[in-house]
């Protein structure tokens, strides 16, 4: 027990203190695999910020991840408009927004 | 439609508190009424109980959910910390409305009373007895709770633990006095306008100061087990605003009602 108490004590000058538990040992769940994807430098781990707009062709749609069936999304058609197109994406479905760019919506892990 | 959870906020499970934090309300309420007119204490007892047991039961929750669930994202903490913030502010401005109240009656005096602050015939505290006592504890406290941050976020344990022991130490002390006060004060609530202001506005601090004190106290047996680590502590950090909130308070209180109001 006296050896259980020592856990975590380390020098800080010539006092001894006792140190909180390690944060990535005590942190568990969505929020743990939030900070790992943080720390291996994916900074947007469940793909919600904005993102460029690419070609947006038909043959080269703009690839939205999502790890549903479907994703809601919204187009800043260009740099003036004060409002967002939004419109659903379905997987294995392509969609145009009204400014000419073509949305596809990509499979991926959820984290 | 499949529904997959990649995403960072926190759809909490179905609860009851909600629930039985209104009806405890209610009990709470419709008690004091019952209290007020029948002399009859039973029902805000149970209102009471009831509203203990489902706070106790509803904040276990979301440290559960925090701590042993990991729900509590990065947005989900920031949304935790507007959460305070504003719902300080709410506090504040009840504040206000004492203040406003002691003011109003304190600025112009009526001739009921004398035409004069404090009323003829009120004896109030001498701010530089026990009053004074009481500041330099908050402010200490203050201190305390600084230096049990710092500690937190140097990844110090033990002086968290000491620094937050002395934090709760200093609330109870403040709290012990201001009932000594009240139980030896010259002049009750009934007293003229100069009664009712002082103890509406210094009672609802007191009550925020034994609330802060019990705020500081859980953090303290979660620290004990562990639950923060030297980048997540919010539920410490909101603990510790409260209690900036609440020594904030008394100053106002002291400078305004003990000092320039006697």
């Amino acid at each position: 027990m006296l050896l259980k108490s020592l856990y975590g004590v380390s020098r800080f000058g010539v006092r001894f203190y006792r140190k909180l538990i390690d944060p990535l040992d005590l942190l568990t769940g969505i929020e743990k695999r939030e900070l790992l994807a943080h720390l291996a430098g994916d900074c947007d781990p469940f793909r919600i910020l904005s993102i460029k707009k690419g070609p947006g062709t038909r043959e080269r749609p703009n690839l939205i991840p999502s790890s549903n069936s479907s994703r809601l999304i919204c187009c800043h058609c260009t740099e003036s408009d004060n409002h967002l197109k939004f419109m659903w994406l379905h997987q294995g479905d392509p969609k145009r927004c009204g400014c000419g760019y073509w949305f596809e919506l990509c499979p991926i892990a959820p984290l | 439609m499949k529904m997959n959870n990649n995403h960072p906020f926190h759809l909490v499970d179905y609860s009851p508190w909600p629930f039985t934090g209104a009806i405890g309300v209610l009990t709470l309420m419709t008690g004091m009424i019952k209290w007020f007119h029948n002399f009859n204490f039973n029902l805000i007892i149970m209102g009471y109980i009831i509203t203990l047991l489902t706070a106790y039961q509803w904040w276990r929750d979301i440290s559960r959910e925090g701590t042993y669930q990991g729900k509590h994202t990065i947005l989900v903490n920031k949304g935790l910390r507007w959460g305070m913030i504003l719902f300080i502010i709410s506090e504040i401005f009840f504040f206000i409305s004492f203040f406003w109240a002691f003011f109003h009656s304190s600025l112009s005096p009526n001739i009921e009373i004398g035409s004069m602050w404090p009323p003829s015939s009120i004896t109030p505290f001498n701010p530089f007895q026990i009053p004074l006592l009481n500041t330099i504890i908050l402010i200490s406290s203050g201190v305390t709770v600084t230096w049990a941050h710092h500690s937190l976020m140097e990844n110090n344990f033990s002086q968290t633990k000491q620094s937050l022991f002395l934090t709760i130490l200093l609330g109870f002390y403040f709290t012990i006095l201001q009932a000594y006060e009240y139980i030896e004060a010259p002049f009750t609530i009934a007293d003229s306008i100069y009664g009712s202001t002082f103890f509406m506005a210094t009672g609802f601090h007191g009550i925020h100061v034994m609330i802060g004190t019990l705020f500081l106290l859980t953090c303290y047996i979660r620290h004990l087990n562990n639950h923060f680590s030297k980048n997540h502590h919010f539920g410490f950090e909101a603990a510790a605003w409260y209690w900036h909130f609440v020594d904030v308070v008394w100053l106002f209180l002291y400078i305004s009602i003990y000092w320039w109001g006697n």
